[in-house]
């Protein structure tokens, strides 16, 4: 059962939410009963259905505390189905949800989201500015994982989330593939899924990178180029990929980037093995740079174990820059991704739902 | 578009190039800076990075479009 609390009004509520360290430090939607009512409502499902427990505090994710981190997040009903998939994601035990919040690294999990749920419950942003602010479901979906991982999870800075400094992603970090305008099949289908699946995935990753890239039409080897950027960005030596030599990243490609490594002929998994590749550094270099964790005495060193390890997308506006996620790629699962299907036939839609 | 409203503003004949992409930017630009009819011209996108044959092959279809905008602007 879910604790309740009392306030003279909401402001006062807001007030108490925030002394509590239940909040990420902005305001919320005060989780009213008849919001959390409402947001279950639309879920389909009851509100006691046991979805796990989050680590460090092993909380229990019911279905009614989801909804009230998504009431407290901002997200429409029809967002409840990624919330809950997202969730499902996290508290899977490949995920290492617990090391992950409990680590001084920076990471923080990122919503992939593919398939028609990006429209039906969203729309989810796969287009400019798709990180960042302006869009309401990426917003408050990821803030909503957020606000479960503090509040049923109990990860609260310089407790149990000993993050040194976070990055803006621990806010929210969610986007969608642009299915639509990609040359490649969708990245569900690739990890295994029917195209009219719809599947959130979660990974551990760092703030985005930015990878600059002008290619040259004339040059027909300026796909070689982009690879070697993109692998450049995503294991530099600073990197605990490219010193530690594992975890998952991910790459998020821009739609002209995109169009350059399909026209050299290069599929997803293509691009993966070609960046995977070329994902390497000098065995004496790492241990020059960062001894105590470079112990082993491989020469070269690849950064990540094999391309599968890779996670490649196509999403955000058209032009000069891509993103790539270097990670933490520690935990007993080397930061793994997890992907869940999207189970959107329980939910309904509640009548003068408001979202008030 | 900045460049396209700065020139206009000191008298100089202008047509501002915008790839579709970014089209709707460029309204935006010139309505925040008060000049919103300033002529332009949409190109295809992206023309960066797409070669030189590319590149010449848009010019040569686009000039007429760019001198078409400059006459029907003096006229």
């Amino acid at each position: 059962m879910t604790d309740l609390f009392s306030a003279a009004d909401e402001e006062a509520a807001l007030e108490d939410l925030h002394n509590r360290h239940m909040t990420d430090g902005l305001p919320v939607i005060i989780p009213t009963p008849a919001r959390v009512s409402k947001m279950v409502l639309a879920s389909g499902q009851d509100a006691d259905m046991i979805l796990g427990t989050m680590g460090p505090a092993n909380g229990m994710a019911t279905l009614e505390k989801v909804a009230v981190a998504a009431v407290m997040a901002g997200c429409l009903p029809d967002y409840m189905p990624l919330v809950v998939a997202a969730l499902k994601a996290v508290i899977d035990p490949r995920f290492d949800l617990t090391e992950m919040q409990a680590t001084t690294h920076c990471t923080a999990p990122l919503i992939i989201v593919n398939g028609p749920a990006r429209h039906t419950c969203g729309p989810v942003s796969s287009s400019y500015g798709a990180l960042g602010p302006g869009h309401r479901a990426n917003a408050s979906i990821g803030r909503a994982l957020r606000l479960a991982m503090i509040n049923i999870g109990g990860g609260r800075p310089g407790t149990s989330d000993m993050a040194l400094l976070g990055h803006p992603g621990k806010f929210s970090y969610c986007l969608a593939e642009n299915e639509e305008a990609s040359p490649f099949p969708p990245m569900h289908v690739d990890l295994g899924f029917d195209s009219q699946d719809s599947v959130v995935t979660v990974i551990g990753a760092e703030a985005p990178h930015s990878v600059l890239f002008s290619g040259d039409g004339d040059d027909p080897n300026q796909y070689a180029l982009l690879l070697e950027v993109l692998a450049i960005g995503l294991a530099n030596a600073a990197t605990n990929n490219a010193i530690l030599t594992s975890g998952m990243a991910t790459i998020v490609l821009n739609p002209e980037h995109a169009s350059v490594l399909h026209k050299a002929g290069l599929s997803r998994q293509d691009i993966a093995t070609e960046i995977y590749q070329r994902c390497k550094m000098d065995g004496a270099e790492a241990n020059r740079l960062c001894a105590g964790f470079a112990r082993k005495t491989l020469n070269p060193r690849q950064a990540f174990t094999g391309p599968e390890q890779l996670l490649v997308l196509m999403s955000g506006g058209s032009g000069l820059y891509s993103m790539v996620m270097p990670s933490w790629s520690a935990g007993a699962n080397k930061n793994s991704a997890v992907s869940v299907k999207v189970e959107a036939d329980f939910y309904c839609e509640v009548p003068n739902f408001n979202g008030g | 578009m900045r460049d396209g409203v700065n020139l206009a503003r000191i008298g100089i004949p202008v047509v501002a190039l915008v790839t579709d992409e970014f089209w709707p930017q460029g309204d935006f630009v010139a309505q925040s800076l008060g000049m919103p009819d300033v002529p332009r011209v949409q190109l295809p996108h992206p023309i960066a990075g797409t070669g030189t044959k590319n590149m010449k092959a848009i010019a040569a279809d686009y000039a007429p479009l760019i001198i078409k905008a400059l006459e029907a602007d003096h006229d």
